[in-house]
């Protein structure tokens, strides 16, 4: 059984025929075509998928398109119309925050979350509000200080 | 392929429920990833998202408090008007997972998969929580001790679903939930849930070691008679430690768990001690 559903995604609206089990994840990738959010572990543990519906983050693999037919969902490709998430994607650049970047969509949005509820964060806040995403890479030194960056151009 | 469904009131969605293959989707944390995962192939999803009764925690007049099916982890780990014992609750809310996941995360969803390394059946227990069930014949409440029945096993009836969680008034006290794990945010190798009152009443559960959470009126009885006496307290522990029946999983052996959960209970007492006065 298939369902006609619309999307507002990065406030343009996406018409798409889906089924109830499809998740977001695919609705983002597969039906709008923004390739962004990550398809990592499917399970909501690597985070690479993270996108932000009604301005909180989610795990876009673990949401069901069908629940998100009247919410603001904004992806990686969206921050480029707010200030922060502009300063966010200079500020990774600027440090170096890149390695293979698989993670690093995933790793912005959940960045994007932390600073809209606390403009201000500890190191340790950053800590802990990137702590659901997962680097292979390893370069969380370098990704924690973009956010530092970040928030204090934010305070500036 | 499944239909989906987003009834506006829970009697719509116990309705919905009686159609075959249904399931309940609250927060999707579990369930989304269980289907990702193949393992659960609903034919009808029947999201809770619209239901505003199942939303919210409510404190009452008598200290009792009611916290929606639909709660996330987050609200629950925020609100500040969970204190004193429902510390307990408060803290076990807060260790799950990452903060993205305690977005999306529901106690209702949480309580009713039953996962036994999950975090609130050890908080729930040792809070002497009631759940809230509703089905086609009406509503009821059972205490969170005989919820857990079994592993990922509930005394849910297949077309009830859990409605909140009512936390009773226990007065004044300490409430403290601790986990040990091998990354933060992961399932619990062992944890331990207590509720100290300054009356001096106490309730301890352990989580992590067996089907359902871990508890003893004796143990409870053990540390009350001698608040605060080192001896009483890994006496109790051994006791709980025996009546544990863990599994070998990765992230422990069942030997090694045994082993622990007097050494966690120590560890617990000795950080809230400070604060229980019945103790001081």
């Amino acid at each position: 059984m298939t369902m006609q559903c619309v999307l507002l995604i990065n406030g343009s609206t996406y018409r798409a025929e889906i089924a109830a089990e499809d998740t977001l994840l695919t609705l983002v990738r597969d039906v709008a075509g923004l390739k962004g959010s990550k398809l990592g572990c499917n399970q909501g543990v690597c985070g690479a998928c993270t996108v932000l519906v009604g301005g909180w983050p989610v795990r876009a693999c673990l949401t069901l398109a069908a629940d998100c037919t009247d919410a603001d969902i904004v992806t990686v490709e969206g921050l480029e119309r707010d200030t922060i998430g502009v300063r966010l994607q200079r500020a990774f650049g600027e440090c170096g925050a890149v390695q293979c970047g698989f993670c690093i969509p995933g790793m912005l949005m959940s960045a994007r979350a932390l600073l809209d509820k606390n403009p201000a964060p500890s190191l340790d806040q950053i800590r802990i509000g990137l702590s659901g995403n997962l680097c292979r890479c390893s370069g969380y030194r370098k990704i924690v200080d973009a956010v530092r960056l970040a928030a204090t151009e934010n305070a500036a | 392929m499944a239909s989906f469904h987003r009834p506006k009131t829970t009697q719509e969605a116990i309705a919905l429920l009686a159609m075959p293959g249904a399931r309940l989707l609250a927060g999707g944390a579990s369930l989304v990833a269980m289907m990702n995962a193949g393992l659960l192939t609903p034919e009808a999803i029947v999201s809770l998202k619209d239901i505003e009764a199942l939303r919210g925690i409510s404190v009452f007049a008598d200290g009792s408090v009611r916290i929606g099916a639909m709660t996330r982890h987050r609200e629950t780990a925020e609100n500040r008007e969970l204190h004193g014992c429902f510390d307990c609750l408060r803290m076990a809310a807060g260790g799950i997972a990452n903060p993205v996941v305690r977005n999306m995360g529901t106690m209702g969803g949480s309580v009713s998969l039953a996962d036994p390394g999950a975090d609130y059946p050890a908080a729930l227990v040792a809070l002497g929580a009631m759940v809230e069930l509703e089905g086609p014949t009406g509503r009821r409440r059972i205490p969170a001790r005989k919820f857990f029945v079994d592993w990922y096993a509930t005394a849910a009836q297949p077309q009830e679903m859990l409605t909140s969680v009512v936390l009773p008034s226990v007065g004044p006290g300490v409430g403290y939930y601790r986990k040990l794990t091998r990354v933060t945010g992961d399932f619990a190798i062992v944890s331990v849930a207590l509720c100290l009152t300054d009356a001096g009443g106490v309730s301890i559960a352990i989580g992590g070691c067996g089907p359902g959470p871990i508890f003893s009126d004796e143990a409870n009885a053990l540390i009350a008679q001698r608040p605060g006496d080192t001896g009483s307290i890994l006496k109790a522990g051994e006791i709980l430690a025996k009546l544990a029946d863990p599994v070998d999983d990765v992230r422990a052996s069942a030997d090694y768990r045994r082993l622990v959960i007097p050494r966690l209970l120590a560890s617990a007492f000795s950080i809230v001690h400070e604060n229980w006065k019945s103790a001081a």
